[in-house]
Protein backbone atom coordinates (compact mmCIF):
# COMPACT_ATOMS: atom_id res chain seq x y z
CA UNK A 1 0.00 0.00 0.00
CA UNK A 2 2.68 2.47 1.48
CA UNK A 3 6.40 2.07 0.46
CA UNK A 4 8.74 4.83 2.04
CA UNK A 5 12.50 4.37 0.17
CA UNK A 6 15.46 6.07 1.36
CA UNK A 7 13.82 9.31 2.66
CA UNK A 8 16.01 12.49 3.83
CA UNK A 9 13.29 15.12 5.32
CA UNK A 10 12.83 17.43 8.06
CA UNK A 11 12.08 20.84 9.23
CA UNK A 12 13.50 23.83 7.27
CA UNK A 13 17.08 22.71 6.63
CA UNK A 14 16.82 20.29 9.82
CA UNK A 15 17.13 17.09 8.40
CA UNK A 16 15.12 14.71 10.64
CA UNK A 17 15.20 11.66 8.89
CA UNK A 18 17.67 9.69 7.20
CA UNK A 19 17.73 6.71 4.64
CA UNK A 20 14.32 5.58 6.05
CA UNK A 21 12.83 2.69 4.59
CA UNK A 22 9.32 2.08 5.48
CA UNK A 23 6.67 -0.48 4.09
CA UNK A 24 2.91 -0.62 5.09
CA UNK A 25 1.45 -3.51 3.76
CA UNK A 26 -2.07 -3.64 2.92
CA UNK A 27 -4.74 -4.29 5.14
CA UNK A 28 -2.41 -4.63 7.87
CA UNK A 29 -1.54 -2.79 11.36
CA UNK A 30 1.83 -1.28 10.98
CA UNK A 31 2.96 0.83 14.41
CA UNK A 32 5.97 3.06 14.59
CA UNK A 33 7.63 3.39 17.89
CA UNK A 34 10.87 5.10 19.44
CA UNK A 35 12.00 7.08 21.76
CA UNK A 36 11.08 10.92 21.98
CA UNK A 37 12.60 12.80 18.85
CA UNK A 38 13.02 9.74 17.09
CA UNK A 39 11.09 10.93 13.86
CA UNK A 40 8.13 9.62 14.08
CA UNK A 41 5.98 12.62 13.85
CA UNK A 42 8.35 13.90 11.13
CA UNK A 43 7.61 10.40 9.30
CA UNK A 44 3.77 11.21 8.88
CA UNK A 45 4.42 14.85 8.33
CA UNK A 46 6.69 14.10 5.38
CA UNK A 47 4.17 11.38 3.88
CA UNK A 48 0.77 14.28 4.25
CA UNK A 49 3.34 16.65 2.20
CA UNK A 50 3.55 19.06 5.50
CA UNK A 51 7.30 18.69 6.03
CA UNK A 52 10.27 19.15 3.59
CA UNK A 53 11.79 16.36 1.64
CA UNK A 54 15.58 16.88 0.98
CA UNK A 55 15.74 13.16 -1.07
CA UNK A 56 13.51 9.81 -1.61
CA UNK A 57 10.88 8.58 -2.16
CA UNK A 58 7.20 7.83 -0.92
CA UNK A 59 5.16 5.49 -3.20
CA UNK A 60 1.69 4.92 -2.37
CA UNK A 61 -0.65 2.84 -4.42
CA UNK A 62 2.19 2.23 -6.98
CA UNK A 63 2.59 6.08 -7.90
CA UNK A 64 5.26 8.59 -6.37
CA UNK A 65 3.68 11.06 -4.01
CA UNK A 66 6.30 13.16 -3.26
CA UNK A 67 5.50 16.53 -3.87
CA UNK A 68 1.91 16.54 -3.76
CA UNK A 69 -0.24 19.04 -1.71
CA UNK A 70 -1.91 17.75 1.65
CA UNK A 71 -5.54 18.09 0.32
CA UNK A 72 -4.03 16.43 -2.88
CA UNK A 73 -2.99 13.31 -0.50
CA UNK A 74 -5.92 13.21 1.43
CA UNK A 75 -8.10 13.15 -1.72
CA UNK A 76 -6.33 9.82 -2.82
CA UNK A 77 -7.36 8.54 0.29
CA UNK A 78 -5.26 8.96 3.28
CA UNK A 79 -6.62 10.16 6.17
CA UNK A 80 -4.50 11.70 8.63
CA UNK A 81 -5.19 12.23 12.26
CA UNK A 82 -2.20 14.53 14.08
CA UNK A 83 -0.93 14.31 17.49
CA UNK A 84 -2.18 17.57 18.65
CA UNK A 85 -4.87 19.65 17.08
CA UNK A 86 -6.39 16.62 15.41
CA UNK A 87 -10.48 18.20 15.89
CA UNK A 88 -11.29 21.61 15.16
CA UNK A 89 -12.15 22.94 18.41
CA UNK A 90 -14.63 25.84 17.62
CA UNK A 91 -16.75 23.70 15.18
CA UNK A 92 -19.29 21.70 16.30
CA UNK A 93 -18.80 17.28 16.42
CA UNK A 94 -21.52 17.38 13.47
CA UNK A 95 -18.97 20.21 11.49
CA UNK A 96 -16.24 18.36 12.32
CA UNK A 97 -17.37 15.60 10.92
CA UNK A 98 -18.98 17.33 8.31
CA UNK A 99 -15.75 18.87 6.84
CA UNK A 100 -13.82 15.62 7.13
CA UNK A 101 -16.20 14.31 4.31
CA UNK A 102 -15.78 17.33 2.33
CA UNK A 103 -15.24 15.97 -0.65
CA UNK A 104 -17.94 13.90 -0.20
CA UNK A 105 -21.34 14.90 -1.69
CA UNK A 106 -23.83 16.66 0.92
CA UNK A 107 -25.62 13.90 1.41
CA UNK A 108 -22.99 10.97 0.99
CA UNK A 109 -20.99 12.73 3.76
CA UNK A 110 -24.50 13.30 5.92
CA UNK A 111 -25.46 9.16 5.61
CA UNK A 112 -21.45 8.60 6.61
CA UNK A 113 -21.98 10.82 9.62
CA UNK A 114 -25.02 9.08 10.32
CA UNK A 115 -22.99 5.59 9.99
CA UNK A 116 -20.18 7.02 12.24
CA UNK A 117 -21.81 8.34 14.82
CA UNK A 118 -23.60 4.86 15.36
CA UNK A 119 -20.51 3.49 15.82
CA UNK A 120 -19.11 5.60 18.29
CA UNK A 121 -22.58 6.55 20.19
CA UNK A 122 -20.56 8.98 22.33
CA UNK A 123 -20.21 11.14 19.53
CA UNK A 124 -23.66 11.08 19.00
CA UNK A 125 -24.71 12.89 22.43
CA UNK A 126 -22.50 15.77 21.87
CA UNK A 127 -22.98 16.22 18.23
CA UNK A 128 -24.28 20.26 18.54
CA UNK A 129 -21.70 20.23 20.47
CA UNK A 130 -18.25 21.99 20.21
CA UNK A 131 -15.45 20.04 19.92
CA UNK A 132 -13.35 22.06 22.10
CA UNK A 133 -15.63 21.65 24.92
CA UNK A 134 -15.01 17.10 24.87
CA UNK A 135 -12.52 15.08 26.77
CA UNK A 136 -9.56 14.00 25.74
CA UNK A 137 -10.87 10.66 25.19
CA UNK A 138 -13.79 11.54 23.26
CA UNK A 139 -11.51 14.07 21.28
CA UNK A 140 -9.45 10.58 20.27
CA UNK A 141 -13.09 9.10 19.43
CA UNK A 142 -14.05 12.19 17.04
CA UNK A 143 -10.11 12.03 15.31
CA UNK A 144 -10.85 9.00 14.14
CA UNK A 145 -14.44 9.20 12.89
CA UNK A 146 -12.85 11.90 10.99
CA UNK A 147 -10.59 9.71 9.84
CA UNK A 148 -13.15 7.57 8.73
CA UNK A 149 -15.15 10.37 6.96
CA UNK A 150 -13.13 10.10 3.70
CA UNK A 151 -13.97 6.09 3.10
CA UNK A 152 -9.50 5.92 3.15
CA UNK A 153 -7.42 3.46 1.87
CA UNK A 154 -4.58 4.08 4.80
CA UNK A 155 -5.65 5.95 8.49
CA UNK A 156 -2.29 7.64 9.84
CA UNK A 157 -2.89 8.25 13.55
CA UNK A 158 -0.39 9.80 15.45
CA UNK A 159 0.48 9.22 19.04
CA UNK A 160 -3.97 9.21 19.57
CA UNK A 161 -3.14 7.69 23.23
CA UNK A 162 -1.50 10.78 24.52
CA UNK A 163 -2.54 12.21 27.32
CA UNK A 164 -5.30 9.69 27.72
CA UNK A 165 -5.89 7.79 30.86
CA UNK A 166 -4.45 4.39 30.78
CA UNK A 167 -7.87 2.66 30.33
CA UNK A 168 -9.36 5.47 27.86
CA UNK A 169 -6.05 4.66 25.64
CA UNK A 170 -6.96 1.25 25.97
CA UNK A 171 -10.13 1.41 24.55
CA UNK A 172 -8.30 3.84 21.72
CA UNK A 173 -6.35 0.97 20.48
CA UNK A 174 -9.46 -1.24 20.71
CA UNK A 175 -11.25 0.79 18.43
CA UNK A 176 -8.63 1.09 15.95
CA UNK A 177 -8.05 -2.77 15.63
CA UNK A 178 -11.39 -3.51 15.43
CA UNK A 179 -11.96 -1.06 12.83
CA UNK A 180 -8.84 -2.70 10.85
CA UNK A 181 -10.33 -5.85 11.35
CA UNK A 182 -14.36 -5.00 10.17
CA UNK A 183 -13.28 -2.40 7.68
CA UNK A 184 -9.91 -3.52 6.05
CA UNK A 185 -8.35 -0.39 6.42
CA UNK A 186 -4.55 -0.12 6.52
CA UNK A 187 -3.48 1.79 9.41
CA UNK A 188 0.04 3.03 9.97
CA UNK A 189 0.17 4.25 13.33
CA UNK A 190 3.00 6.41 15.89
CA UNK A 191 2.69 5.28 19.58
CA UNK A 192 4.75 6.51 22.53
CA UNK A 193 2.94 3.42 24.46
CA UNK A 194 4.74 1.17 22.70
CA UNK A 195 3.76 -1.89 24.58
CA UNK A 196 -0.22 -1.60 23.79
CA UNK A 197 0.41 -0.64 20.31
CA UNK A 198 2.75 -3.39 19.35
CA UNK A 199 0.25 -5.56 20.93
CA UNK A 200 -2.50 -4.92 17.97
CA UNK A 201 0.16 -4.01 15.33
CA UNK A 202 1.32 -6.72 12.46
CA UNK A 203 4.25 -5.18 11.80
CA UNK A 204 6.75 -2.92 13.95
CA UNK A 205 9.57 -0.36 13.04
CA UNK A 206 11.72 1.14 15.75
CA UNK A 207 13.04 4.73 14.73
CA UNK A 208 15.74 5.99 16.98
CA UNK A 209 17.21 9.47 16.14
CA UNK A 210 15.65 9.22 12.33
CA UNK A 211 17.67 5.96 11.41
CA UNK A 212 15.59 2.66 11.61
CA UNK A 213 16.73 -0.06 14.40
CA UNK A 214 14.10 -2.46 14.32
CA UNK A 215 11.78 -3.57 11.34
CA UNK A 216 9.42 -6.83 11.53
CA UNK A 217 6.89 -8.41 12.75
CA UNK A 218 5.01 -6.07 15.75
CA UNK A 219 5.15 -9.54 17.97
CA UNK A 220 8.38 -10.26 17.67
CA UNK A 221 9.82 -6.97 19.31
CA UNK A 222 8.14 -7.84 22.14
CA UNK A 223 10.82 -10.08 22.79
CA UNK A 224 13.47 -8.20 21.69
CA UNK A 225 14.96 -7.73 25.71
CA UNK A 226 17.93 -5.47 25.04
CA UNK A 227 15.60 -2.86 22.21
CA UNK A 228 12.31 -3.38 24.50
CA UNK A 229 14.42 -2.07 27.83
CA UNK A 230 16.62 0.25 26.09
CA UNK A 231 14.55 2.07 23.52
CA UNK A 232 10.84 2.02 24.77
CA UNK A 233 10.52 1.60 28.23
CA UNK A 234 9.06 -1.77 28.75
CA UNK A 235 9.35 -5.35 29.78
CA UNK A 236 9.57 -7.98 27.35
CA UNK A 237 7.14 -10.12 27.49
CA UNK A 238 5.66 -13.47 26.07
CA UNK A 239 1.89 -12.89 26.16
CA UNK A 240 -0.33 -10.83 23.88
CA UNK A 241 -1.82 -8.32 25.83
CA UNK A 242 -5.23 -7.47 26.57
CA UNK A 243 -6.18 -4.85 24.11
CA UNK A 244 -5.28 -7.52 21.69
CA UNK A 245 -7.38 -10.16 23.46
CA UNK A 246 -10.55 -8.07 23.81
CA UNK A 247 -10.15 -6.88 20.00
CA UNK A 248 -9.79 -10.64 19.03
CA UNK A 249 -12.66 -11.27 20.69
CA UNK A 250 -14.56 -8.43 19.81
CA UNK A 251 -13.83 -9.51 16.03
CA UNK A 252 -15.39 -13.54 16.74
CA UNK A 253 -18.36 -12.16 18.46
CA UNK B 1 -29.87 63.24 15.05
CA UNK B 2 -27.14 65.40 16.21
CA UNK B 3 -24.76 66.49 13.29
CA UNK B 4 -21.43 64.98 15.08
CA UNK B 5 -23.57 61.65 15.59
CA UNK B 6 -24.55 61.47 11.58
CA UNK B 7 -20.72 62.30 10.60
CA UNK B 8 -20.09 59.57 13.56
CA UNK B 9 -21.76 56.49 12.28
CA UNK B 10 -20.92 56.66 8.64
CA UNK B 11 -16.94 57.26 10.00
CA UNK B 12 -17.47 55.04 12.51
CA UNK B 13 -19.28 52.31 9.63
CA UNK B 14 -15.94 53.21 7.29
CA UNK B 15 -13.81 52.10 9.92
CA UNK B 16 -15.49 49.04 10.72
CA UNK B 17 -15.32 47.43 7.34
CA UNK B 18 -11.41 48.28 7.05
CA UNK B 19 -10.82 46.83 10.78
CA UNK B 20 -13.35 43.38 10.00
CA UNK B 21 -10.91 43.25 6.75
CA UNK B 22 -7.05 43.78 8.39
CA UNK B 23 -9.03 41.19 10.84
CA UNK B 24 -10.08 38.42 8.73
CA UNK B 25 -6.74 38.74 6.71
CA UNK B 26 -4.81 38.51 10.03
CA UNK B 27 -7.03 35.55 10.72
CA UNK B 28 -6.47 33.62 7.28
CA UNK B 29 -3.11 33.93 6.54
CA UNK B 30 -0.97 35.81 9.29
CA UNK B 31 -0.63 38.72 7.17
CA UNK B 32 -1.30 42.42 9.42
CA UNK B 33 -2.45 44.46 5.75
CA UNK B 34 -1.55 47.61 5.46
CA UNK B 35 -2.61 47.88 1.49
CA UNK B 36 -5.60 48.34 3.87
CA UNK B 37 -4.81 51.80 3.05
CA UNK B 38 -4.62 52.46 -0.13
CA UNK B 39 -7.57 50.18 -1.16
CA UNK B 40 -9.61 52.26 1.08
CA UNK B 41 -8.21 55.17 -0.87
CA UNK B 42 -9.16 53.28 -4.27
CA UNK B 43 -12.95 52.33 -3.08
CA UNK B 44 -13.30 56.53 -2.78
CA UNK B 45 -11.93 57.55 -5.69
CA UNK B 46 -14.26 54.22 -7.74
CA UNK B 47 -16.95 56.11 -6.26
CA UNK B 48 -15.91 59.80 -7.11
CA UNK B 49 -15.21 58.34 -10.29
CA UNK B 50 -18.78 57.45 -10.99
CA UNK B 51 -20.46 60.26 -9.64
CA UNK B 52 -18.15 62.58 -11.82
CA UNK B 53 -18.46 60.58 -14.56
CA UNK B 54 -22.40 59.48 -14.33
CA UNK B 55 -24.17 61.48 -11.54
CA UNK B 56 -26.06 59.71 -9.13
CA UNK B 57 -25.23 58.92 -5.32
CA UNK B 58 -22.40 57.52 -3.91
CA UNK B 59 -25.00 54.20 -2.89
CA UNK B 60 -24.80 53.56 -6.50
CA UNK B 61 -21.00 53.02 -7.10
CA UNK B 62 -20.53 51.10 -3.95
CA UNK B 63 -21.03 47.41 -5.21
CA UNK B 64 -18.22 48.84 -8.31
CA UNK B 65 -15.96 49.63 -5.16
CA UNK B 66 -16.12 46.23 -3.84
CA UNK B 67 -15.59 44.69 -6.85
CA UNK B 68 -11.66 46.84 -7.34
CA UNK B 69 -11.02 46.38 -4.16
CA UNK B 70 -11.50 42.79 -4.24
CA UNK B 71 -9.59 42.67 -7.79
CA UNK B 72 -7.07 44.09 -5.95
CA UNK B 73 -6.65 41.78 -3.02
CA UNK B 74 -6.53 38.66 -5.71
CA UNK B 75 -3.54 40.70 -7.35
CA UNK B 76 -2.04 41.25 -3.85
CA UNK B 77 -2.51 37.33 -2.78
CA UNK B 78 -0.88 35.96 -6.08
CA UNK B 79 1.41 38.36 -7.07
CA UNK B 80 2.68 38.52 -3.13
CA UNK B 81 0.82 36.99 -0.19
CA UNK B 82 0.95 33.61 -1.65
CA UNK B 83 4.81 32.94 -3.08
CA UNK B 84 5.32 34.03 0.73
CA UNK B 85 3.04 31.88 2.70
CA UNK B 86 4.52 28.91 0.08
CA UNK B 87 7.70 29.49 1.08
CA UNK B 88 6.91 29.60 5.02
CA UNK B 89 7.65 33.56 4.97
CA UNK B 90 7.30 34.88 8.84
CA UNK B 91 4.54 37.34 9.75
CA UNK B 92 7.10 40.38 9.80
CA UNK B 93 7.89 39.40 5.86
CA UNK B 94 4.20 39.06 5.23
CA UNK B 95 3.52 42.78 6.89
CA UNK B 96 6.08 44.51 4.90
CA UNK B 97 5.35 42.90 1.48
CA UNK B 98 1.65 44.45 1.92
CA UNK B 99 3.65 47.79 3.02
CA UNK B 100 5.38 47.42 -0.38
CA UNK B 101 2.21 46.76 -2.31
CA UNK B 102 0.63 49.48 -0.39
CA UNK B 103 3.47 51.89 -2.21
CA UNK B 104 2.46 50.90 -5.21
CA UNK B 105 -1.09 51.00 -5.08
CA UNK B 106 -0.38 54.82 -3.36
CA UNK B 107 1.19 55.69 -6.82
CA UNK B 108 -1.30 54.90 -9.11
CA UNK B 109 -3.75 56.74 -7.07
CA UNK B 110 -0.97 59.54 -7.05
CA UNK B 111 -1.04 59.06 -11.40
CA UNK B 112 -4.75 58.32 -10.92
CA UNK B 113 -5.55 61.92 -9.53
CA UNK B 114 -3.16 63.92 -11.72
CA UNK B 115 -4.92 62.37 -14.73
CA UNK B 116 -8.12 63.10 -13.60
CA UNK B 117 -6.88 66.47 -13.17
CA UNK B 118 -5.57 67.13 -16.18
CA UNK B 119 -7.64 65.53 -19.07
CA UNK B 120 -11.03 66.53 -17.35
CA UNK B 121 -9.95 69.60 -14.94
CA UNK B 122 -11.61 68.01 -12.19
CA UNK B 123 -10.16 68.22 -8.37
CA UNK B 124 -9.63 64.92 -7.16
CA UNK B 125 -7.36 65.82 -4.57
CA UNK B 126 -9.53 67.74 -1.80
CA UNK B 127 -13.21 66.08 -2.35
CA UNK B 128 -16.33 66.22 -0.18
CA UNK B 129 -18.74 63.75 -0.93
CA UNK B 130 -20.91 64.24 2.06
CA UNK B 131 -23.63 66.83 0.70
CA UNK B 132 -23.98 63.71 -2.10
CA UNK B 133 -27.01 61.60 -0.63
CA UNK B 134 -30.74 60.93 -1.31
CA UNK B 135 -32.98 63.25 -0.98
CA UNK B 136 -34.99 62.84 2.29
CA UNK B 137 -33.87 62.88 5.77
CA UNK B 138 -34.16 59.74 8.30
CA UNK B 139 -34.39 60.65 12.20
CA UNK B 140 -33.37 64.20 11.11
CA UNK B 141 -30.35 63.32 9.71
CA UNK B 142 -29.13 62.60 6.16
CA UNK B 143 -29.67 58.61 5.11
CA UNK B 144 -26.29 58.09 4.77
CA UNK B 145 -26.26 58.54 8.53
CA UNK B 146 -28.46 55.34 9.20
CA UNK B 147 -27.97 53.74 5.72
CA UNK B 148 -23.99 53.41 5.89
CA UNK B 149 -24.33 51.51 9.60
CA UNK B 150 -27.31 49.18 7.89
CA UNK B 151 -25.14 48.19 4.89
CA UNK B 152 -22.20 47.35 7.33
CA UNK B 153 -24.11 45.55 9.28
CA UNK B 154 -25.92 43.50 6.20
CA UNK B 155 -22.67 43.12 5.30
CA UNK B 156 -22.14 41.47 8.46
CA UNK B 157 -24.59 39.63 8.71
CA UNK B 158 -23.82 38.08 5.07
CA UNK B 159 -20.26 37.47 6.31
CA UNK B 160 -22.21 35.20 9.16
CA UNK B 161 -23.95 33.42 7.61
CA UNK B 162 -21.56 32.59 5.01
CA UNK B 163 -19.05 31.45 7.37
CA UNK B 164 -21.62 29.85 9.83
CA UNK B 165 -24.23 28.39 6.83
CA UNK B 166 -22.02 27.26 3.94
CA UNK B 167 -19.82 24.58 3.66
CA UNK B 168 -16.93 26.71 1.86
CA UNK B 169 -17.54 29.01 4.61
CA UNK B 170 -17.29 26.43 7.54
CA UNK B 171 -13.99 25.09 5.40
CA UNK B 172 -12.99 28.54 5.45
CA UNK B 173 -13.26 28.56 9.60
CA UNK B 174 -11.79 25.33 9.57
CA UNK B 175 -8.47 25.86 7.83
CA UNK B 176 -8.42 29.63 9.73
CA UNK B 177 -8.31 27.57 12.95
CA UNK B 178 -6.08 24.29 11.86
CA UNK B 179 -4.72 24.17 8.24
CA UNK B 180 -2.58 21.06 8.91
CA UNK B 181 -5.99 19.62 9.54
CA UNK B 182 -7.88 21.13 7.04
CA UNK B 183 -5.36 20.23 4.31
CA UNK B 184 -5.77 16.49 5.42
CA UNK B 185 -9.70 16.92 4.95
CA UNK B 186 -9.50 17.54 1.50
CA UNK B 187 -9.69 21.62 1.72
CA UNK B 188 -7.92 23.39 -0.59
CA UNK B 189 -6.14 26.12 1.51
CA UNK B 190 -4.96 27.84 -1.06
CA UNK B 191 -8.48 28.76 -2.53
CA UNK B 192 -9.76 29.94 1.00
CA UNK B 193 -6.82 31.96 1.22
CA UNK B 194 -7.60 33.53 -1.96
CA UNK B 195 -11.80 33.94 -0.89
CA UNK B 196 -10.12 35.95 2.48
CA UNK B 197 -8.33 38.17 0.21
CA UNK B 198 -11.37 38.89 -2.27
CA UNK B 199 -13.90 39.14 0.46
CA UNK B 200 -10.89 40.80 2.87
CA UNK B 201 -10.46 43.32 -0.17
CA UNK B 202 -13.55 44.66 -1.01
CA UNK B 203 -14.41 45.36 2.40
CA UNK B 204 -11.68 47.55 2.66
CA UNK B 205 -12.65 49.11 -0.12
CA UNK B 206 -16.08 49.67 0.33
CA UNK B 207 -15.22 50.90 3.98
CA UNK B 208 -12.48 53.56 2.29
CA UNK B 209 -15.78 54.60 -0.03
CA UNK B 210 -18.17 54.96 3.63
CA UNK B 211 -15.15 56.78 5.20
CA UNK B 212 -15.18 59.75 2.38
CA UNK B 213 -19.10 60.12 3.04
CA UNK B 214 -17.74 61.78 6.33
CA UNK B 215 -14.40 63.23 5.85
CA UNK B 216 -12.59 64.59 2.79
CA UNK B 217 -10.94 62.54 0.31
CA UNK B 218 -7.89 62.72 -0.99
CA UNK B 219 -5.00 60.55 -2.55
CA UNK B 220 -3.77 60.04 1.13
CA UNK B 221 -6.43 59.40 3.26
CA UNK B 222 -6.13 55.79 3.64
CA UNK B 223 -2.98 56.32 4.79
CA UNK B 224 -4.42 59.13 7.53
CA UNK B 225 -6.49 56.26 9.15
CA UNK B 226 -4.99 52.91 8.60
CA UNK B 227 -3.75 53.77 12.54
CA UNK B 228 -7.48 53.65 13.20
CA UNK B 229 -8.23 50.67 11.15
CA UNK B 230 -5.24 48.59 13.00
CA UNK B 231 -6.84 50.35 16.44
CA UNK B 232 -9.80 48.79 15.70
CA UNK B 233 -8.68 45.21 14.39
CA UNK B 234 -6.71 44.90 17.78
CA UNK B 235 -9.51 46.45 19.68
CA UNK B 236 -11.46 43.58 18.81
CA UNK B 237 -8.70 40.95 19.88
CA UNK B 238 -7.63 40.58 16.19
CA UNK B 239 -8.39 36.80 16.73
CA UNK B 240 -12.63 37.24 16.07
CA UNK B 241 -14.40 38.88 13.17
CA UNK B 242 -17.02 39.71 14.26
CA UNK B 243 -14.77 41.75 17.30
CA UNK B 244 -12.59 43.13 15.05
CA UNK B 245 -15.60 44.94 13.37
CA UNK B 246 -16.74 45.87 16.64
CA UNK B 247 -13.88 47.45 17.54
CA UNK B 248 -13.50 49.85 14.50
CA UNK B 249 -17.26 50.72 15.34
CA UNK B 250 -16.02 51.65 19.14
CA UNK B 251 -12.94 53.23 17.43
CA UNK B 252 -14.75 55.33 14.65
CA UNK B 253 -17.63 56.57 17.00
CA UNK B 254 -15.29 57.27 20.01
CA UNK B 255 -13.28 59.63 17.98
CA UNK B 256 -16.07 62.09 17.15
CA UNK B 257 -17.62 61.49 20.70
CA UNK B 258 -14.68 62.14 22.13
CA UNK B 259 -13.59 65.07 20.21
CA UNK B 260 -17.51 66.19 20.15
CA UNK B 261 -17.62 66.70 24.10
CA UNK B 262 -13.99 67.40 24.77
CA UNK B 263 -14.17 70.13 22.21
CA UNK B 264 -17.30 71.37 24.05
CA UNK B 265 -15.10 71.53 27.52
CA UNK B 266 -11.99 72.40 26.57
CA UNK B 267 -12.13 74.35 23.35
CA UNK B 268 -11.62 73.79 19.90
CA UNK B 269 -7.60 72.98 20.25
CA UNK B 270 -9.00 69.51 20.97
CA UNK B 271 -9.45 68.89 17.22
CA UNK B 272 -5.95 68.36 16.51
CA UNK B 273 -5.64 65.30 19.42
CA UNK B 274 -8.64 63.61 17.40
CA UNK B 275 -6.82 60.27 16.64
CA UNK B 276 -5.36 60.45 20.34
CA UNK B 277 -9.04 59.47 21.52
CA UNK B 278 -9.78 56.87 19.98
CA UNK B 279 -6.29 55.43 20.31
CA UNK B 280 -6.27 55.87 24.05
CA UNK B 281 -9.42 53.68 24.60
CA UNK B 282 -8.22 51.26 23.08
CA UNK B 283 -5.00 51.00 25.32
CA UNK B 284 -7.15 51.26 28.10
CA UNK B 285 -9.32 48.75 26.92
CA UNK B 286 -6.56 46.68 26.60
CA UNK B 287 -5.20 46.98 30.22
CA UNK B 288 -8.41 45.69 31.32
CA UNK B 289 -9.05 43.38 29.12
CA UNK B 290 -5.83 42.18 26.85
CA UNK B 291 -7.62 39.94 24.78
CA UNK B 292 -9.94 43.04 23.34
CA UNK B 293 -13.44 43.15 23.11
CA UNK B 294 -14.00 39.69 21.50
CA UNK B 295 -12.13 38.50 25.29
CA UNK B 296 -14.43 40.48 27.70
CA UNK B 297 -16.34 37.50 29.46
CA UNK B 298 -19.75 39.22 28.75
CA UNK B 299 -21.85 35.99 29.31
CA UNK B 300 -19.89 35.65 33.07
CA UNK B 301 -21.06 39.40 33.81
CA UNK B 302 -24.77 38.84 32.47
CA UNK B 303 -24.95 35.57 35.09
CA UNK B 304 -23.25 37.41 38.02
CA UNK B 305 -25.90 40.29 37.06
CA UNK B 306 -28.45 37.72 37.31
CA UNK B 307 -27.40 36.22 40.50
CA UNK B 308 -27.15 39.59 41.95
CA UNK B 309 -30.82 40.10 40.74
CA UNK B 310 -32.31 36.82 42.18
CA UNK B 311 -30.19 37.64 45.54
CA UNK B 312 -31.68 41.19 45.87
CA UNK B 313 -35.45 39.89 45.09
CA UNK B 314 -34.73 36.71 47.34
Amino acid sequence: MLKVEKLNSGYGKLKVLYDLDIEVPTKGITVIVGPNGAGKTTLLCSIMGINNIFSGNIIYDNEPVVGLLTHELARKGISYAPQMGNVFADLTVLDNLMMSGYMLPKEEAKDKSTELTDIFPVLKKFINRKAGTLSGGERRMLAIAMGLMKNPKLMLLDELSTDLAPIIAEKVMMEIARLNKELGITVLMVEQMAKRALEIGDTAYLLVSGETRYSGKADDLLHEPELCSMYLGIKPSDKKGKAFEIADQEGRE
Amino acid sequence: MAPWMASGLVYASGIALCAGSITLLYMSTRTFNFAAASLATIGFYVVYTGIQSLGGVPYYYYPFSFIVGALLGVICYYGLNRPLLKRGAVEITLMMSTLGYDLILLSFVQMYADYLTSAYKWFPRRVTLNHIDLDFQIFGARPSATLLPLIAIACLIILHLFLTRTKFGISMRATIENPILAGASGINSDRVYLVAWVIGGGMCSLGGAFIAQAQTGHPFMGATIIPLMFAGAILGGLHNLYGGILGGLVIGMTEYAGVFYLSQQFGPWVQGYRMGIPLLVMAITLIAFPRGLSGIPLKKYLDRMVDRKRGVSA
